[in-house]
C-alpha cells in the first residue's frame, strides 16, 4: 500500500449487499459474500457462475461502480472510492452486457468515445485520440471500418468494436460482462480471440498476422492487458482464462488455476447440473 | 462546405434584410437604400434586430433540441419537453390577465415561469421512483407541461374575450412584430451563453447518448453532466421565447435535419442543427412577414414548415430516424 507500486487490480474479502423493495417490503440482500481477487496486466480471470450468482456485482465491484459493503476494493494499491472517475476509465476499462446505441455513429465515432476519460471536460478529442481510435479498430481486426455505420455491423463486429472502444480508453485492466452471451459459435471464437491477443497471449489476435507483434508489447497501448470477465459459459472460460473463479450465490465454490476449477465436480456444484468433459472443450475446439 | 454555407447563410441574411412591403412588396433595391433615409431606418432598425431574433430563436431551439436528443438518446424530445413552453406561454396569460402593461413585464413573466417549470420538472424527475433518469425527465416533463398546458387555459378562460384573448392567443403561436434593438440587447446576452454552452460540450452530449452504465465507465458524470446541459440549454429557450412567444416544431424537426446533414455525432449534428434552425426560422420570418398584407403568426410557418420538413426527411431516407 504505502510505498512500492502495486500494479494490480484486487478485491480482498469484498462483500456486497443489494436493497430491493421499498418501505416495509425493503430487504437487505447479500449478492457477494466475502470474495478475493486479483488482476494483473497479462492474467485473464473468469468469473463463472449460473444467473445471479453474484458476477455483474463483482464486475461492478472491480470497475469503482459499486462500494463494497465490507473488504477492500483497491486499484493500484489505493481504495478504488478514493479514485477520481476519470482516472478510474484511464485504468479500467468496462464493458457493460448490452448496450442501446440511440444513434447510428460511425464505428470511429463509436471507439473515439473511449477517448473521454482523456479528454478535458470542455475540448473535443484531437487528432491524436482520432488515431488511437483507428489503431484500436485495426487492432480488433476491424481496420478500414471507420466510416462504417455501428448500426450495419453483425452482431460480433459490433461486440469488436465495443471492446475497441475499451481498447481506446488505454486502461490497463478491461472488465467484460458476459462478452460472448449475444453471439453464434463463430463470432464468440473472434471475440475470444481477440481478448486472448490483448492479454498478450500467441498470434491469435483478431488483428491476424499484426497480432503477434503488438502482444509484444512495443507501447503503453499494446502492453498486456488484465482481463476479468464475466460468463456463465464454461467452454469459452476453459479456453481463455488463466484462473477462474466459481461463484454461487455470491460465494466462491472454487478458485485458482482454471485447469483446476473448472472441472465436472465443481461445475456440477456451482451450477447444479452435472457436466461431462465435452461440454467444457466444445465450440472453441481443444484447450 | 463551410464556407459556402456560410456564404448562403449570409446571402439569405442579406435578402431577409432587403425583402419587405416598403415601399412596395418586394425587394428593396441597394440604391434606393443609398438615397432613401426611411427605407435606410426600416432595414436597420425594424428588420435587422428582428433578423438577429429570428436567428437567435431558432439557434436556441433547434440547438437545444438537438442537444436534448442526444443527452436523452431519444430522437423524439425537443427544446420545450421540459415544461418550458408551456410554462412560458402560461407565465405570459397570468400577466397580461393580471393587466400587466407593456411587452417587458410580460417577456420577464414568461421567462420566470419557464425556468419554474424546468425546475419543477426537474425536481419532480428525482422525486418519481420510477425508471432512470432519462425516463423520469421525460416523464416529469409531461405532467409539468400538461400542467401548465391546463393552467393557461383556465386562464384563458376567464380573459377578457375582447381585449386579452387575442393578446394571449397571439402570443401563443410566437411572432417578432414587436421587436427592437433593445428588446433584443436584453435576452442575446442568454442566449449567447447558451449556444456557447452547447457547443463547447457537444461532444459530451454524444458522450451522454451512450447507457448511463456505459458513459460512467468511460468516466463520464451522466446525471450530473446531464443536468448542466439541461440548464445550458433550455436557458436560451426560455429567454429567446420570453421574447418570441410559442414557436413550435423546430427544437423537434432541425436536429433530425441536422443529423441527416451532418451524421448523429454532436460535434457535427449540434452545430450543423444551430446553424439550420437559425436559418430556418429567419426563412419562416421572411414568409411570415411578406407572404400576405398582414402578419401571420410565426408559430404557425414555423409548424407548417416543420411538418412538411419532418415528413419529407422521414420519408426521403430509410433510417432518417435513427441518423
Amino acid at each position: 500500500m504505502d510505498g512500492a507500486f502495486d500494479p494490480s487490480l484486487e478485491l480482498r474479502a469484498v462483500r456486497m449487499t443489494r436493497s430491493s423493495g421499498r418501505g416495509r417490503a425493503a430487504a437487505a440482500r447479500e449478492v457477494v459474500r466475502g470474495v478475493d481477487l486479483r488482476l494483473v496486466p497479462g492474467k485473464v480471470i473468469a468469473l463463472l457462475g449460473p444467473n445471479g450468482a453474484g458476477k455483474t456485482s463483482l464486475l461492478g465491484l472491480a470497475s469503482g461502480r459499486y462500494a463494497p459493503s465490507s473488504g477492500r476494493a483497491t486499484l493500484e494499491g489505493r481504495e478504488l472510492s478514493r479514485w477520481e472517475g476519470g482516472a478510474i476509465a484511464r485504468r479500467i476499462a468496462f464493458l457493460p452486457q448490452v448496450e442501446r446505441l440511440p444513434y447510428n455513429y460511425s464505428c470511429l465515432e463509436l471507439v473515439l468515445l473511449g477517448r473521454a476519460p482523456h479528454v478535458p471536460y470542455l475540448s473535443m478529442p484531437s487528432g491524436r485520440d482520432a488515431a488511437v481510435a483507428a489503431a484500436a479498430l485495426a487492432r480488433l481486426g476491424l481496420a478500414g471500418f471507420e466510416d462504417r455505420p455501428a448500426g450495419e455491423l453483425s452482431g460480433g463486429e459490433l461486440q469488436l468494436a465495443r471492446i475497441a472502444r475499451c481498447l481506446a480508453q488505454e486502461a490497463r485492466y478491461l472488465l467484460l460482462d458476459e462478452p460472448t452471451s449475444m453471439l453464434d459459435p463463430a463470432n464468440a471464437r473472434r471475440v475470444a480471440d481477440a481478448l486472448k491477443g490483448l492479454a498478450g497471449r500467441g498470434a491469435a489476435a483478431a488483428g491476424g498476422e499484426e497480432g503477434a507483434a503488438e502482444a509484444a508489447g512495443a507501447d503503453g497501448g499494446t502492453a498486456p492487458h488484465g482481463v476479468l470477465f464475466a460468463t456463465h459459459d464454461v467452454a469459452l472460460a476453459a479456453y481463455l482464462a488463466d484462473e477462474a473463479v466459481l461463484l454461487r450465490e455470491g460465494e466462491v465454490v472454487a478458485d485458482g488455476a482454471a485447469r483446476d476449477v473448472l472441472v465436472p465436480e465443481r461445475l456440477r456444484e456451482a451450477f447444479g447440473v452435472a457436466f461431462g468433459p465435452s461440454s467444457i472443450a466444445s465450440a472453441f475446439g481443444e484447450v | 462546405m463551410i464556407a459556402a454555407s456560410v456564404a448562403a447563410a449570409l446571402a439569405l441574411i442579406g435578402a431577409y434584410l432587403l425583402l419587405g412591403r416598403y415601399p412596395s412588396p418586394g425587394f428593396l433595391s441597394l440604391e434606393r437604400l443609398g438615397r432613401d433615409p426611411l427605407a435606410l431606418r426600416i432595414v436597420l432598425s425594424l428588420r435587422a434586430p428582428r433578423a438577429l431574433a429570428a436567428l437567435l430563436l431558432g439557434a436556441c431551439l433547434a440547438g437545444a433540441g438537438a442537444t436534448f436528443q442526444a443527452i436523452f438518446g431519444n430522437p423524439l424530445v425537443e427544446a420545450g419537453f421540459l415544461g418550458v413552453s408551456q410554462g412560458a406561454a402560461f407565465g405570459a396569460a397570468l400577466a397580461l390577465v393580471l393587466g400587466v402593461s407593456g411587452s417587458y413585464p410580460v417577456a420577464a413573466s414568461a421567462f420566470a415561469f419557464s425556468l419554474l417549470a424546468l425546475r419543477v420538472s426537474l425536481w419532480l424527475s428525482k422525486r418519481f421512483h420510477f425508471g432512470g433518469q432519462v425516463l423520469r425527465l421525460v416523464l416529469s416533463g409531461i405532467a409539468v407541461s400538461a400542467f401548465f398546458a391546463s393552467a393557461l387555459a383556465a386562464t384563458k378562460y376567464v380573459a377578457d374575450p375582447l381585449s386579452q384573448l387575442p393578446d394571449i392567443t397571439f402570443w401563443t403561436m410566437g411572432g417578432l412584430s414587436a421587436v427592437t434593438w433593445a428588446k433584443v440587447a436584453a435576452v442575446a446576452p442568454i442566449a449567447a451563453v447558451s449556444l456557447a454552452a452547447m457547443l463547447a460540450l457537444r461532444w459530451r452530449a454524444t458522450i451522454l447518448s451512450l447507457d448511463d452504465e456505459a458513459s460512467r465507465a468511460l468516466g463520464a458524470r451522466p446525471e450530473l453532466e446531464r443536468g448542466v446541459l439541461i440548464v445550458a440549454a433550455t436557458a436560451g429557450v426560455a429567454a429567446m421565447t420570453a421574447l418570441c412567444g410559442i414557436v413550435s416544431w423546430v427544437g423537434l424537426v432541425l436536429p433530425h435535419a441536422g443529423r441527416l446533414l451532418a451524421g448523429p455525432d454532436g460535434r457535427a449534428s449540434i452545430p450543423a442543427s444551430i446553424g439550420l434552425g437559425a436559418v430556418f426560422v429567419l426563412a419562416c420570418d421572411a414568409a411570415a412577414r411578406s407572404l400576405f398584407p398582414g402578419e401571420l403568426p410565426l408559430g404557425i410557418v414555423t409548424s407548417i414548415a416543420g411538418s412538411a420538413l419532418f415528413i419529407l426527411l422521414l420519408s426521403r431516407r430509410r433510417a432518417a430516424v435513427l441518423r
